[in-house]
């Protein structure tokens, strides 16, 4: 397991001087994430860090009893952002659940619409949120001397970004000033009209349904789509080269830049956009169809794929508590004891998960500390209960897909070790062919340069699925939707990537009404506390042990590694971050090796 | 002048004010509802029907060997 507590380099029975640093909030639009950490400044290095967050949602407590249609209307609340991501994974779920094969028309549209969001929610993030982070203005304040560096460093992709030097693409990045910020909205709204177009409305879709859409399929609608993809497609031609410069700009002028925020190679990636060649939401086929999906769904661990089997990957998932405000389900009902394969289903398994919640104080020191459980999931080789982060979404699915070596649509075809992404000519700029490579991390960097490389990836992809629904229309299959009836019984789960990650959705039908329903986004992965094994979650563990390159002292600190890391995994809308300092209550502590050590 | 008779209707299966998904209510999603649409034919294809009521014939393709792109 990946408890990485001690800090790298640290010696034994050193007196160290560690200071309290909290960031609470730090992300989502409601801003319900804390950070608690410990830091040594002497030593420049995090020492402790717990991810906590103060919201209870209670999604699962009271879907029970609704009308199993409603789910993907309600469940897409979830979110402010990728809601869609939701109502699209509800829908997969519910299809299994009443045994209903959308027609292929209605596939390719719903592909479409997600490929849209993955466009629209990674620009936004990355060029609007992350690179603040990145920014002139905040390099000047962080680190004075790295700005120094960029003003007389050449970018090596001028010739296609346009910005001679470093320090010239972190002037494009300053908030509501920099060219790239700026125009970075403008993508965002132009891709965000394109999710419109296929699902009706962006957040929360008005036409996708279970059994099909309701998008009236012309081909008007799809011209309409695909004049915005090609304007998008020069964005996207100049961004990843830009992306490039930057973050190689960071291993270069900082060595040991590649330990911030990096953790052991322990990425989950559960598919997206579907085949609707072999989709037909049968549990019993869902390792084939799963296999077919242009995202491949794997578990990826020290840089080795563990499967690519849905099933394995549902069987496997485990909610455990340990540092959680709830109470156990252990002895409550078992809502399904056996899968349609007949595969043994563990009580922590979302399909028997009951949701007790207990609200107490929050106690950071080895007591509960969040409303956030622990998803993990259990190899059965060690035994282990993996803390699988999502790489912010991007790095585990262009991971998973790259070994996995099973897309090969033209436009994109995974290699084994890479990913080839072959965009078309676009308005202005000629045809472009990128290829995003394992990297030899997995850590902030490489998390911040994987999404610029999705972008491109799902705009790619999008040119395949734009080719083909208009193949469907061309040949008069304008069908969007198949009938169905709602069962007195069923069960369903649906597996699909939310922007930043792996999300899944687990349903139980009886009498007709939801019995239980079971929503995991990403970021209870990523922000999960300590489980009941004392494992911390993937922000815990990327921030503990943590270097710090920051030039400021305790009294100007910002935390501005800190605060990369953790974006680093697109916690959702980080739109208000409040840092607390006051004036650092400064602890002595005699430290030992076994300080911080998971409890 | 004489009032103007109300429009004759059928008798309401259900309440105005009933909920949502109330057993006997037909909803989009029932059995056979595809079947009964105007213009989606059996096959997946669809007709100019499916988007007008009104001399829907005369918006076909003039060619029957012409994919039936109706209008929205």
């Amino acid at each position: 397991m990946t408890t990485r507590t001690a800090g790298r380099g640290q010696k034994a029975e050193t007196k160290r001087e560690l200071v309290e640093m909290s960031w609470d909030p730090i992300t989502r639009i409601i801003g319900n994430l804390g950070i608690y950490t410990k830091i040594d400044f002497n030593n420049r290095e995090v020492v402790e860090c717990r991810s906590t967050s103060s919201l209870f949602r209670g999604y699962s407590v009271f879907m029970k009893g609704k009308d199993p249609r409603d789910a993907h209307f309600i469940t897409s609340r979830i979110c402010g952002i990728c809601g869609d991501n939701h109502a699209t994974c509800s829908i997969y779920a519910q299809n299994m659940a009443y045994g209903v094969k959308p027609p292929p028309l209605a596939e390719w549209i719903i592909n479409l619409g997600e490929a849209a969001e993955y466009m629209f929610d990674h620009t936004l993030f990355q060029d609007n949120l992350v690179f603040v982070d990145y920014c002139e203005q905040m390099v000047k304040e962080t680190n004075p001397s790295l700005l120094r560096r960029a003003e007389t460093t050449q970018a090596p992709n001028s010739g296609i970004h346009g910005y001679r030097t470093i320090a010239d693409i972190m002037r494009a990045f300053n908030p509501f000033t920099g060219d790239v910020y700026r125009e970075a909205l403008q993508v965002s709204r132009v891709t965000r009209e394109m999710c419109c177009l296929m699902e009706g409305r962006h957040v929360h879709p008005s036409t996708l349904y279970p059994g099909g859409v309701g998008t009236v399929a012309t081909p008007q609608v799809f011209t309409d789509y695909l004049a915005r993809l090609l304007r998008v497609l020069d964005f996207v031609k100049r961004a990843v080269p830009m992306n490039d410069d930057l973050f190689d700009f960071f291993y270069e002028a900082l060595p040991g830049y590649e330990e911030v925020g990096r953790r052991r190679v322990m990425l989950g990636c559960w598919g997206a956009f579907q085949d609707p060649e072999v989709a037909d939401y049968d549990y019993r086929n869902m390792a084939d169809w799963g296999r077919r999906m242009f995202v491949t769904p794997g578990i990826v661990l020290d840089g080795e794929l563990l499967t690519t089997n849905l099933v394995d990957i549902n069987l496997g998932i485990r909610i455990l508590l340990g540092s959680s405000y709830y109470d156990d389900w252990q002895s409550e009902e078992t809502f399904v004891s056996h899968d349609p394969l007949g595969n043994p289903v563990d009580q922590r398994h979302p399909w028997n998960q009951t949701t007790l919640p207990h609200p107490q104080k929050r106690d950071l020191e080895g007591g509960n500390y969040s409303w956030v459980m622990s998803p993990r999931w259990f190899d059965d080789r060690t035994g282990d209960h993996l803390a699988l982060d999502t790489g912010g979404g991007p790095l585990a699915r262009l991971w998973a897909t790259a070994l996995a070596g099973l897309v090969d649509i033209g436009t994109v075809r995974a290699t084994g070790g890479s990913v080839q992404i072959n965009l078309p000519k676009s308005r202005s700029l000629p045809e472009m062919s990128f290829e995003w490579k394992v990297p030899r991390w997995a850590n902030t960097i490489e998390r911040n340069r994987a999404r610029v490389y999705f972008v491109a990836y799902a705009a790619a992809s999008a040119v395949y699925f734009l080719e083909q629904a208009m193949a469907e229309v061309r040949a008069g299959r304008t069908k969007v939707f198949s009938d169905f009836e709602v069962p007195e019984e069923g069960i369903g789960c649906g597996f699909h990537e939310a922007v930043r990650g792996v999300l899944s959705h687990h349903m139980v039908i009886r009498d007709g009404k939801i019995a239980n329903y079971h929503p995991y986004p990403p970021t209870p992965w990523n922000a999960s506390p300590r489980d009941s094994f004392g494992t911390p979650g993937p922000y815990e563990d990327a921030v503990q042990g943590l270097p710090i390159f920051e030039e400021n002292g305790p009294d100007s600190f910002k935390g501005i590694d800190i605060m990369r890391t953790v974006r680093s995994f697109d916690p959702c809308l980080p739109c208000g971050v409040h840092m607390y300092l006051g004036d650092g209550k400064v602890l002595q502590q005699v430290h030992s090796p076994t300080f911080g050590a998971a409890q | 002048m004489t009032a103007k008779k109300p429009i004759r209707t059928g008798r309401p299966d259900v309440r105005p004010d009933a909920p949502s998904h109330v057993k006997g209510v037909k909803e989009g999603n029932a059995p056979g509802n595809y079947d009964r649409q105007d213009g989606h034919l059996p096959d997946g294809r669809s007709t100019a029907e499916r988007s007008t009521g009104i001399n829907a014939d005369q918006h076909d393709p003039i060619d029957p060997g012409m994919p039936n792109l109706s209008p929205a």
